[in-house]
């Protein structure tokens, strides 16, 4: 799997509240709060929606399917029924540009870690 | 069983009031008319920006009406595909999907079918979610700012549709350069009466004006020169249009003010006249500000400022949906006085609405006797004094505002689509009346 840096877009090419998808496997998606940019997985864990297409507020992301609500700075569920947070990627903005880096290894070990019981911090 | 032909008979001036209270007729109506015909949905203004909903009525449907990504407006039938249930409950609002309140069925808001609960486990990946998409209507058209929609693929284009009630409607919709705006938020009811009492008056009737709102007009106009006004213009000339099952009728004022709004909009008007001259003519613009009806259930009062459809409930009873329209960008003194002559007379408890509703759901009781219901109405008023572009007013045009000329073209369209003629049928008929109507003319 690729760890390197990829460009994902501009930052004008996302407006406050918005989100724009990567068609990677599985997708991720870059939000944007206000001035900050954040690249979690794109898929809400509860049900199959795109999140790209969700709401995005106060470095958070609500689902409108039912609801389900994230931190976008750690991917843990803020609000039910998703019960399993979103995986975040690196994500860097140099100039006007965006890049990430979803590296899955890295993922795997963050699970590692919350199955045991080590401490991720919510918004 | 009913046949159209002995109960309305328009060329005649007669109508048998079993068409307000038949609930087999109602029936008919709802397949024959409403799912036939261009109905209105929304106004530009009510889905500012991308995911902009309402929900509103097509006939009895509940439709959903959406801004999409691209600006385009889409409507589908808000009733999800599993049991049927509201896919919205919410009036309006701007969403990003819409998921059913009952088993959680969701759809983006192009309507179509983007996730069903748990469909792995209880479906077994089966559902072919492209096939279970709500019913969306084929076709809509945006009209200066007006979406209309129609479910009926072979109903002619809106503007064939609109004939020459366009060049009416135009002295609403196209009076300024920046347009209208609609106060945000249906004001709705419910009155017992059949929608077709409204919907005729508000083409074809000023004649209940000086004796329906006699004393309305006496408590609410302080001014004289509006109460003069308001006395002259209805003891000078005016005139009527029909055509297309629509209607319009108005007096000829000499001047764009005074307006009923008060002072405060006149001056805005006045600053405006070139304008609006320049958009409608000088003739049009002081002309056509009156009664109006687009076929066959949407109408407004541009005197007023009040918009509405008259959406059917049965027989007997009608969900009166209705707006304040406003220029947009006018000053805010001239807005809130245009709101203000709304509300004082065309709004639930408006002088001249309760008169209005007063006597169409008397009309109904009356009907509720079964000799009542037998016993024909007499429609003809103007009959034979038809006349074809008077003054340069393209349609059928009559010479007063005191006619019922419209009234007997709504039902003549009503009962062209109640007999079951295809709209190629209905072109036809009305082409060979149009030929007949010039030839007696000239």
């Amino acid at each position: 799997m690729s760890t390197s840096w990829i460009r994902a877009c501009g930052i004008d090419d996302i407006d406050d509240g918005e989100a724009f998808r990567l068609d990677t496997v599985p997708p991720v998606s870059v939000f944007r709060s206000g001035d900050e940019f954040f690249c979690l997985d794109d898929t809400c864990t509860h049900e199959d929606y795109s999140l790209a297409d969700s709401w995005v507020e106060d470095c958070t992301v609500e689902c409108p399917l039912h609801q389900a609500k994230f931190c976008l700075r750690t991917g843990a569920v803020l609000a039910q029924p998703a019960t399993r947070p979103l995986a975040t990627h690196e994500i860097k903005v140099e100039g006007t540009d965006i890049y990430v880096r979803i590296d899955r290894e890295r993922e795997e070990h963050r699970e590692e870690e919350h199955r045991e019981g080590a401490h991720h911090g919510a918004a | 069983m009913f046949d159209i032909a002995d109960l309305v008979q328009p060329d005649k001036g007669l109508i048998d009031p079993s068409i307000y209270t038949d609930p087999e007729i109602y029936q008919a109506e709802l397949a024959n008319v409403f799912a036939r015909s261009w109905l209105f949905l929304a106004h530009d203004s009510q889905l500012p920006k991308k995911g902009s909903f309402l929900q509103t009525y097509m006939a009895e449907d509940p439709v959903l009406v959406v801004r999409q990504r691209d600006g385009s407006v889409k409507a589908f039938l808000n009733q999800c595909r599993h049991r049927g249930m509201r896919i919205c409950r919410a009036d309006e609002g701007v969403a990003k999907a819409f998921t059913c309140s009952y088993h959680g069925w969701a759809y983006n808001i192009a309507g179509e079918l983007v996730n069903v609960p748990m469909e792995d486990r209880a479906y077994h990946n089966e559902i072919d979610k492209s096939q279970w998409g709500p019913r969306q209507v084929p076709r809509i058209h945006n009209y200066k700012g007006f979406y209309f929609g129609t479910w009926d693929d072979e109903a002619p284009s809106f503007e064939e549709y609109l004939g020459d009630m366009a060049w009416y409607f135009d002295a609403m919709a196209d009076r300024y350069d920046d347009g209208l705006e609609l106060v945000p938020g249906a004001t709705k009811w419910v009155i017992d009466a059949n929608w077709k009492f409204a919907a005729e008056q508000f083409a074809s009737d000023m004649y209940h004006v000086p004796i329906s709102h006699s004393s309305g007009f006496v408590a609410l106009f302080d001014d004289p020169e509006i109460r003069a006004l308001a006395a002259g213009a209805l003891a000078a000339p005016g005139r009527q249009f029909s055509g297309n099952g629509h209607g319009s009728g108005f007096g000829l004022r000499p001047d764009l003010v005074p307006d009923p709004a008060g002072p405060d909009f006149d001056a805005f008007l006045i600053e405006r006249r070139e304008e609006i001259y320049r958009r409608l003519g000088e003739q049009r613009a002081l002309a056509v500000y009156g009664h109006n009806t687009v076929f066959p259930n949407f109408s407004w009062l541009a005197t007023n400022n009040t918009m509405r459809v008259w959406h059917p409930r049965g027989p007997g009873r009608i969900e009166v949906w209705s707006w304040a329209y406003l220029p947009k960008n006018a000053p805010e003194e001239a807005k809130r006085a245009s709101r203000l002559n709304t509300v004082r007379t065309f709004s639930p408890a408006g002088v001249f609405e309760t008169d209005d509703g007063e006597n169409w759901t008397e009309v109904q009781q009356v009907l509720r006797g079964h000799i009542a219901r037998q016993t024909t109405f007499n429609a003809q008023m103007g009959l034979g004094h038809e006349q074809r572009d008077l003054d340069g007013m393209p349609g059928r045009t009559a010479g007063d505002m005191f006619t019922e000329m419209a009234g007997r073209g709504m039902y003549q369209r009503w009962a062209d689509l109640m007999s079951g003629l295809s709209w190629q049928e209905i072109a036809e008929l009305d082409k060979r009346r149009r030929e007949q109507e010039e030839a007696k003319q000239s």
